[in-house]
């Protein structure tokens, strides 16, 4: 059985920190460590930025959906905006020589860096999906302390 | 974020705190480095010992100030990354592009 909460937010960028909390709270809820939940919550963000800035383009008669499943064992984010999408296979690498003093152009890549899996599902109509899914790791979920295991 | 400036010498050093992302952060970031390139400091020290975490805002924002203070001829060095603010910084390759220092002493003696 697992939990679910939604969100839907104005496009504005003084959200997020509210997005961002609540990301790290129900990632610690679901029995994440601290540095994980942390991780999440980054993501999440970035979703959540990208999704006001380049999505809705800060339409303020658009809204961003943020939903927040998590279960036994892992723990989704969606966050969907009502924007036109855009082809992210086309993203820049930040890490490549020409990109790497560039000052933007890691949104994208952060969200991938944080957590296990990220996925881009444009909704004709709707606008774009991102999806970011972090599995819970066995220790985690049996409720011991994840640097136990380290010791 | 809290932004606090200090004077050694030629070298300012600039003790951050908190938090450096998108909205607040980052625009705190950019006028504290701004004022001082200003006022024409030529050799500045960001010491981020006090960062708990950026996200890709508030490391654009760190890229940006070493290009402007680039740009006026000065030089912008990083002091005392925490954990997630050095796997960033390794992470993204901005660490070959920073002077990046783990003593104060041996920070301001480098310029």
């Amino acid at each position: 059985m697992g939990n679910k909460v939604k969100l839907r937010l104005g496009s504005r960028i003084i959200y997020v920190d509210l997005v961002h909390e609540m990301a790290e709270d129900l990632a610690r809820k679901a029995k994440f460590p601290k540095a994980a939940a942390l991780d999440i919550a980054l993501a999440v963000r970035e979703a959540f930025i990208n999704a006001v800035k380049h999505g809705n383009a800060f339409d303020p008669a658009k809204t961003v959906e943020v939903e927040f499943v998590s279960n036994a064992t892992r723990f989704q984010i969606r966050v969907r905006d009502q924007g036109v999408g855009f082809d992210w296979h086309r993203t820049r690498d930040p890490r490549e020589e020409e990109n790497i003093s560039r000052p933007g152009g890691r949104g994208i890549f952060f969200m991938k860096y944080f957590v296990d899996h990220v996925d881009f599902v444009q909704r004709p109509g709707k606008g774009m999906e991102v999806l970011l899914e972090k599995q819970l790791e066995p220790v985690a979920r049996s409720g011991e302390a994840t640097k136990r295991r380290r010791g | 974020m809290k932004a606090n400036v200090r004077h050694h010498g030629k070298v300012t050093v600039v003790d951050l705190s908190g938090k450096i992302t998108i909205g607040e952060g980052d625009v705190k970031l950019r006028e504290a480095v701004n004022s001082l390139l200003e006022e024409g400091r030529k050799n500045v020290i960001l010491n981020l010992g006090g960062v708990s975490y950026m996200d890709s805002a508030g490391i654009g924002e760190l890229v940006a100030c070493y290009k402007r203070a680039v740009e006026k001829g000065s030089k912008l060095k990083l002091l005392n990354p925490s954990g997630k603010v050095q796997d960033l910084l390794i992470l993204t390759r901005l660490q070959e592009i920073f002077d990046i220092f783990r003593d104060e002493r041996e920070a301001l003696a480098s310029f």
